[in-house]
């Protein structure tokens, strides 16, 4: 077990700083440092200690990233490409523009380190189409690295060819997914791709690629530069090193905190951001972005920020996104919101959720217009039990979580509201 | 032999070759495993998620189509997992589908309501008013488009993209308004269009010639060999005895055609019905009044006058390649080889580019059979090279001409030209579908002839592969006969008046 309560900052560590985003500011302060030891070491040795480090993937899935890595052949002589997904759209999540405001730097020392472990000599960043100043950032940080060698056919003298170009989506939430990102950097329509095959094996234009998240990608040269065994030093044994959690809603000092992984949400709240505004209680909780499960108040009690320990009360870390909801909002609209986020982003190509999400849209539509009927709830929970695990993507699993906690847990206001067709 | 895997499927061993989808095993096992968008002849799209199966120790349903067997994997379609899987997504399928099938082409041969009754059979859950979309769509010379039945499987996206490569269909917008269209200002053009009417597992795309003609229940269908060109494409024959009418053809999976066949070929039922067919035998009597007759006063006729001249050099013999190979042998034998004529000609389309073919299916030799044709000549000991040969029937002196037309005039357009032609000459005797036949009145003599799904024989397509025709309609026309018939009445009334 690490330190679940270290001060340690990651990928915030440019934080405040005066002309933070340029090259200078994040030279001066040891950056690109991690990329320089990457060249003193094997590809396979990077990835190796990219995989000792436990760095789960900061975009949603947590999926350990070394390993993600380890699955492009290596035999392959290329084209591969290292994808770094700036297309931050689950709702409550802003950590990616936050690094990108920080330091972009990070973020492509970050590609350029993975390209280096897998192979690579080629990376795309996507950046949400309406971060418009972070887009402007990043190309300014493109240039600066171009400018002082550390992009380009020579990097560093080394021999290692690595180029980034920066594509900004169209602002589909679907091409935040890996493969829809991929079908959309391909000039097609964002459609999540069926698999397998996975991306690591035939992912964009059909060669071995890595999406990594923004995050992911900017702890990756801290990682390098003090090795596994210090990031192995924070957090907790499944989930180590820090994770940016977004808080919102109405706590006194909502925003991006770094903290290790494992630490208490209630001091999160309570005391980081300074607990809530007066006059309001917490209702609610959704831990990870909307597509996680709601959790209660009382289920906050003891929890930590840990992929495993949200897991056990049956919700997700997911992007770290810390949605307070307070006793002053309806259960009704809130589901109603998250039920037509999905429904408008849903890509249509798969069934249960094409039509699934547009049916808990309708159904929530009536109930909002006062024409809910006896059975919605019920309806509802059934829908969401069968949009679950059954589509190409996990749009309809993360349209059918939220829907199927909030009926289960919030079930009674529904139905209040449902019985007088308008909030109690 | 190639390396195989042995899997189970619903507790019983298969063995099939490495790479086969679980998908393709059920098909050869004969286990139906319900599916929109997959397709034996387009990629797998894994988008309609019908085809859920349960792989022992994984824990979700995994899709059939994009599911590779592997040794020792132990697949179940009928779980109640998985059926009620199916059941959901079919659910999820019929929540806005319109259910207007009693104004719906596809009634009776539409995936959703086969589905229904077999996975299906649940009270409608949707309280909810339906999306709507636009119908009634013009996307193609022989295309109706109902986007609000569409279910978006996307089989028509990747035919237009994988088979015809034109890439003419994209889904527009996304979610449950995303709708299946062309690009703004385009149509699908080319000559493939009513593949996507049959792949469409449902009623959204619909043939602007079937449409609203013939509900499909009554429909009987008999396989066959498409007559339009050298290609042979194996095909289905729509028709309805007890009215004596045809609708459709449609393809059927075969080593020329694999899944599909082309929009010309579709036409290839609009010559057999009685409106455009020649329906009695006609004869002209020495005062040089036409009279119609049965199909016994025809050959009398013809035996007669036969019998008046010398075969061997007064008779000529004028032949399309839209017969079958039985009947150029009984014609050959008994002209040829018992009459001696030497007066062969072949009826060829002067306008044909023989080699042309589009890359897909469709050849410039409008003919089923030139391959029969010329190899049957050959066997006669006749010249057997591919001309025209109008202009030597009618300088060849004969004073009687056997014309065997094309069966399709509309696959030769100087058809009604060389008609008009050939009545110039002293006495031809057309053996024929052509109701245009008896509109010429310079026309003397006629015999009304089966269509190809009236008959029995065999088609050699270009490539010397033969197809056959086995299971013959009643022919519409009570006259009408194969040629192996015409020839065996003539060689009976010359029996029995003693010519030989």
């Amino acid at each position: 077990m690490g330190d679940t309560l270290t001060k340690v900052k990651i990928t915030t560590a440019f934080e405040g700083k005066p002309n933070a985003r340029a090259l200078k500011t994040y030279v001066d302060n040891g950056g690109y440092a991690g990329l320089k030891k990457a060249f003193t070491m094997q590809p396979g040795q990077v990835i190796d200690e990219v995989k000792a480090a436990g760095l789960r993937g900061r975009g949603g899935a947590g999926f350990p990233t070394g390993m993600k890595w380890s699955f492009v052949p290596k035999d392959d002589k290329g084209p591969k490409y290292i994808i770094c997904n700036n297309d931050e759209s689950e709702p409550g999540t802003f950590k990616d523009r936050y690094i990108t405001e920080c330091n972009p730097h990070m973020i492509l020392e970050g590609m350029i380190i993975a390209g280096f472990a897998i192979g690579a000599n080629k990376g795309y960043i996507y950046t949400r189409y309406d971060f418009f100043e972070e887009i402007k950032w990043l190309e300014t940080a493109i240039r600066e690295a171009y400018d002082a060698g550390f992009l380009g056919d020579n990097i560093l003298g080394t021999g290692f060819k690595f180029h980034i170009d920066h594509y900004a989506g169209a602002g589909a939430y679907i091409c935040g997914e890996e493969t829809g990102l991929l079908s959309s950097l391909e000039g097609k329509k964002g459609q999540p791709k069926l698999k397998p095959p996975f991306p690591a094996i035939s992912g964009y234009l059909h060669r071995p690629t890595i999406v990594n998240n923004t995050e992911t990608l900017a702890a990756v040269p801290w990682i390098i530069n003090h090795g596994a065994a210090a990031h192995k030093t924070m957090g907790t044994e499944k989930s180590p090193g820090t994770k940016l959690f977004c808080l919102s809603g109405r706590v006194k000092r909502p925003g991006v905190y770094e903290l290790p992984l494992g630490y208490p949400i209630e001091k999160l709240i309570n005391e980081d951001a300074g607990g809530m505004l007066p006059g309001y209680n917490i209702k609610a909780c959704i831990p990870g972005g909307s597509s996680a499960p709601i959790l209660t108040a009382e289920e906050l009690k003891g929890l930590t920020l840990d992929y495993e320990a949200i897991a056990a009360k049956g919700s997700m870390l997911g992007s770290g996104a810390i949605m307070i909801i307070d006793d002053s909002m309806s259960m009704v609209e809130l589901l109603k919101v998250t039920v037509d986020f999905y429904h408008h982003e849903s890509c249509g190509q798969c069934t249960p959720c094409r039509e699934g999400t547009g049916w808990l849209a309708n159904i929530m539509t009536g109930i909002m217009a006062g024409q809910g009927k006896k059975d919605d709830l019920q309806r509802m929970f059934e829908i969401s039990r069968n949009m679950e695990g059954k589509t190409i993507c996990a749009l309809s699993d993360a349209a059918a979580m939220p829907t199927k906690s909030i009926v289960t847990k919030f079930g009674a206001e529904i139905a209040d509201f449902i019985e007088r067709g308008k909030r109690a | 032999m190639s390396e195989t895997v042995t899997f189970k499927l619903n507790g019983k061993d298969v063995t099939v070759p490495k790479g086969t989808t679980v998908m393709e095993a059920a098909r050869r096992e004969n286990v139906e495993i319900p599916h929109f968008c997959w397709h034996p002849g387009l990629s797998v799209a894994g988008v309609c998620r019908f085809c859920m199966v349960k792989v022992e120790g994984r824990p979700k349903l995994e899709i059939a189509c994009n599911l590779q067997a592997t040794n020792g994997m132990d697949v179940k379609t009928d779980t109640e997992e998985a059926k009620s899987a199916h059941k959901w997504a079919l659910e999820f399928h019929l929540i806005n589908h319109p259910l207007d099938c009693p104004i719906c082409d596809q009634a009776g041969e539409c995936g959703l309501q086969d589905y229904y009754m077999s996975v299906g059979k649940y009270q409608s859950q949707m309280t909810r008013p339906k999306v709507l979309k636009p119908k009634m769509l013009d996307v193609g010379r022989d295309l109706v488009l109902d986007t609000e039945r569409c279910i978006l499987c996307s089989r028509c996206v990747r035919f237009e993209e994988e088979v015809t490569k034109t890439g003419a269909l994209g889904i527009f917008d996304r979610g449950d308004r995303a709708i299946i269209g062309t690009y703004p200002g385009e149509k699908i053009d080319h000559n493939y269009q009513t593949n996507l009417v049959d792949i469409c597992p449902v009623g959204a795309f619909t043939s602007r010639d079937f449409r609203f003609k013939q509900r499909v229940w009554f429909l009987k269908d008999k396989p066959a060999v498409c007559p339009g060109c050298s290609t042979g494409c194996s095909v289905d024959v729509y028709g309805k005895p007890e009215t004596r009418s045809y609708f459709r053809l449609k393809p059927r999976k075969g080593e020329a055609n694999g899944h599909w066949m082309c929009d010309k070929g579709r036409h290839m039922y609009s010559h057999l019905n009685q409106d455009v067919r020649l329906r009695t035998a006609l004869t002209t009597d020495a005062q040089g009044r036409r009279k119609d007759t049965n199909f016994a006063g025809a050959i009398e006729d013809l035996g007669k006058r036969i019998a008046a001249v010398n075969p061997a050099t007064d008779v000529a013999l004028l032949v399309s390649a839209q017969h079958t190979s039985e009947e150029y042998k009984s014609l050959f034998d008994f002209f040829v080889g018992e009459l001696g004529i030497k007066k062969v000609f072949q009826w060829r389309e002067p306008t044909e580019k023989i080699d042309a073919f589009d890359g897909l299916l469709y050849r410039g030799d409008h003919n089923a059979n030139t391959s029969g044709l010329l190899s049957a000549l050959k066997e006669a000991g006749l010249a057997a090279g591919l001309k025209n040969e109008f202009d030597a029937v009618a300088s060849s002196g004969a004073k009687i001409v056997i014309a065997v037309t094309p069966e399709v005039p509309s696959t030769f357009p100087s058809f009604e030209q060389q008609l008009n032609r050939l009545t110039e000459l002293d006495f031809v005797s057309f053996w024929t579908l052509a109701g245009s036949v008896a509109d010429n009145k310079k026309t003397k003599h006629a015999i009304p002839m089966k269509g190809f799904p009236e008959k029995k024989g065999t088609f050699i397509n270009h490539e010397g592969k033969a197809g056959k025709l086995d299971s013959p309609f009643p022919c519409p026309v009570a006259d009408g006969r194969d040629l192996t018939e015409i020839i065996a009445a003539l060689k009976q009334w010359r029996h029995s008046h003693g010519s030989r």
